[in-house]
């Protein structure tokens, strides 16, 4: 069973489209990575998939059911970008709340309350007013809420933005924890390199339609780029290995060469060592999701 | 039920943690002890001025004073108990979208309008309390120290209440519609509006100008929190009182009424309040957060 799946969502606010046309399939017990810059029509899109805003039109579902089923979102969890709580709780009360709003059953939620608190790193902070917290205690005791009920599916809406290092890692250790219970995780995210790390798939939306989407070996592998480098480069060879791949530059011996595939790199290899140059690094490196972003972004549309 | 209940008792925790019923109990304390001692000080100067004169103390006069001093405080009260429901619930919908607290909440197994009731039903909980304690405070009060009660307290505390719920219920409403500040302001202009008309009809009458009557009844319309007070105060006074303020003198008062309150008024101030209630539930079911 699709965790998400969305046709045609569209969001307009006085008469401008926050998202357009926006379709998305999530399937279950997959980590998701919804990427995008500022304004992409992220936040509101996952607004609408929890309810928090109504779509101007198109349809979505959410575990199989349609938007606004109570018995659903009994089983997700989610914890907002702007992570504003009851502060004048203790963390400990403010987990009792929420897991009365989940209809949790009171001994299963006092049994629970202590796991998910060592989980997020807050065991003996419970006691604690939330206010007292720093940030990223906040965005921590959030993060519980989020994964308190042992949700189906989880949307995490920039979970690090807060945490520092240590604490990013952290999350990752959570995500992957959620995964292996077969949690499906929708997150949100423009720390790129944090989704490299944890998702599955993923999505880029700019300017609220989905530009690309895939898995990210679909995403990345499609292109490879290779520093090779020579004690000296002739025009010869400089022609040669232009036809093996697509020359992006050169500096001093150094070329620099995107080709289609690993395939070419043999090729590369022979073709080097046939012209009597010496080979001193053939080093591949994938474009980074972070290539790919900024090139769709700026780019416009995929 | 249970998640409107969930909610009520998020909204006492968070009166209680944020020192706000601790307030009310002081601010209480504070506004009756200073009253009573100035009843205290008029009563003392009332009998010593009988027995000065050889007589007893329940001349009619002395009653019509005793009587006066408690319509009057039972006013502030009427004031106090309006200002408490329009304070402590003016940011309950709006503040809490700003600061995204909902955020959390409503993604839960919760419906919207279990959210609004329950805020509500806690609010109205808290408000209940406050006038009924100080309004009963400030009669038995006044009973304890100078023997007088007005003819029929439970009726003026019953219509007082009414008020505050009133209001809370519409400063609800306001807080799904607009900003924490704009709510304020509307609600206080409502209410000045509510106080005028009240003036104008009771000059309207007194002048028999059916255009300021007119404006009277407009303004009940709009909000009838001044007719209602009036209505509380006619309970609160005395027979002797009643006739004492004289049919023309009694119609200019901007205070108090001498007539019964009207049934009309009664049942559009419930209508009223249980309309706020529903615009305010459906206004935040269609809402964006």
């Amino acid at each position: 069973m699709l965790a998400i799946e969305a046709a045609g969502l569209r969001k307009v606010y006085g008469g401008k489209a926050a998202v357009e046309h926006l379709s998305l399939e999530v399937a279950g017990g997959e980590v998701f990575g919804f990427l995008g810059p500022n304004g992409a029509g992220k936040t509101t899109t996952v607004k609408m998939l929890l309810g928090l805003a109504y779509p101007t039109s198109g349809i979505a579902r959410i575990l199989g059911r349609p938007l606004g089923d109570l018995e659903t979102k009994a089983k997700i969890g989610f914890l907002p970008e702007l992570f504003r709580f009851h502060d004048w709780m203790t963390g400990q009360e403010f987990l009792r709340f929420h897991g009365r709003l989940y209809g949790m059953d009171p001994a299963d939620l006092e049994r629970r309350i202590p796991e998910v608190l060592e989980l997020v790193g807050l065991l003996g902070r419970e006691k604690e007013r939330i206010r007292g917290y720093s940030k990223g205690m906040q965005q921590r005791i959030g993060l519980a809420q989020a994964i308190l009920n042992r949700p189906k599916l989880v949307f995490l809406d920039e979970p690090t933005s807060a945490l520092d290092p240590i604490g990013r890692r952290e999350v990752r250790e959570i995500i992957r924890h959620l995964k292996e219970g077969g949690t499906t995780v929708f997150l949100n995210s423009h720390l790129l390199s944090e989704v490299e790390l944890t998702c599955d798939r993923v999505a880029i939306v700019n300017k609220g339609q989905v530009v690309r989407s895939g898995t990210l070996d679909e995403l990345l592998s499609a292109r490879l780029e290779v520093e090779i480098r020579l004690d000296a480069l002739g025009s010869e060879l400089l022609h040669e290995l232009s036809t093996i791949g697509r020359l992006v530059r050169t500096v001093g011996p150094t070329v620099y060469l995107e080709v289609p595939a690993e395939e070419s790199l043999p090729k590369i290899a022979e073709a080097v060592v046939r012209s009597g140059a010496r080979l001193y690094a053939l080093r591949p490196e994938r474009v980074s999701l972070e290539d790919l972003f900024v090139q769709l972004v700026e780019g416009g549309a995929g | 039920m249970s998640k409107i209940l969930l909610m009520a008792r998020l909204t006492w925790q968070e009166a209680w943690s944020r020192r706000l019923v601790l307030a009310i109990v002081l601010l209480t304390v504070g506004f009756l002890g200073f009253y009573l001692l100035g009843v205290h000080f008029l009563d003392e100067r009332l009998k010593a001025r009988a027995a000065e004169l050889g007589r007893s103390d329940d001349l009619e006069g002395f009653l019509i004073a005793r009587a006066t001093v408690v319509t009057l405080g039972m006013y502030i009260v009427n004031f106090l108990g309006n200002l408490l429901a329009v304070l402590v619930s003016l940011s309950t919908v709006s503040g809490e979208i700003d600061s995204g607290t909902l955020q959390s909440i409503l993604p839960k197994p919760i419906r919207r309008y279990q959210v609004v009731l329950g805020k509500w039903l806690g609010f109205a909980g808290l408000v209940a309390l406050f006038v009924t304690l100080i309004s009963s405070g400030l009669l038995v009060g006044v009973q304890i120290l100078t023997g007088y009660l007005p003819p029929s307290p439970l009726e003026a505390v019953a219509l007082m209440n009414l008020n505050a719920q009133l209001l809370l219920a519409v400063t609800i409403l306001g807080g799904t519609l607009f900003s924490t500040l704009t709510n304020g302001v509307v609600l206080f202009t409502l209410y000045g509006l509510s106080f005028a008309g009240g003036i104008v009809g009771a000059i309207g009458q007194l002048f028999r100008v059916p255009l300021l009557e007119t404006l009277h009844r407009v303004s009940i319309g709009i909000l009838p929190s001044d007719a209602i007070w009036r209505g509380a105060s006619y309970y609160l006074q005395p027979a002797e009182l009643l006739n004492a303020f004289s049919e023309a003198g009694a119609r200019g008062n901007p205070f108090v009424s001498t007539a019964p309150p009207d049934p009309a008024v009664l049942l559009w101030s419930g209508v009223y309040l249980l309309l706020a209630l529903l615009l305010g539930v459906w206004v935040f079911n269609r809402r964006d957060l």
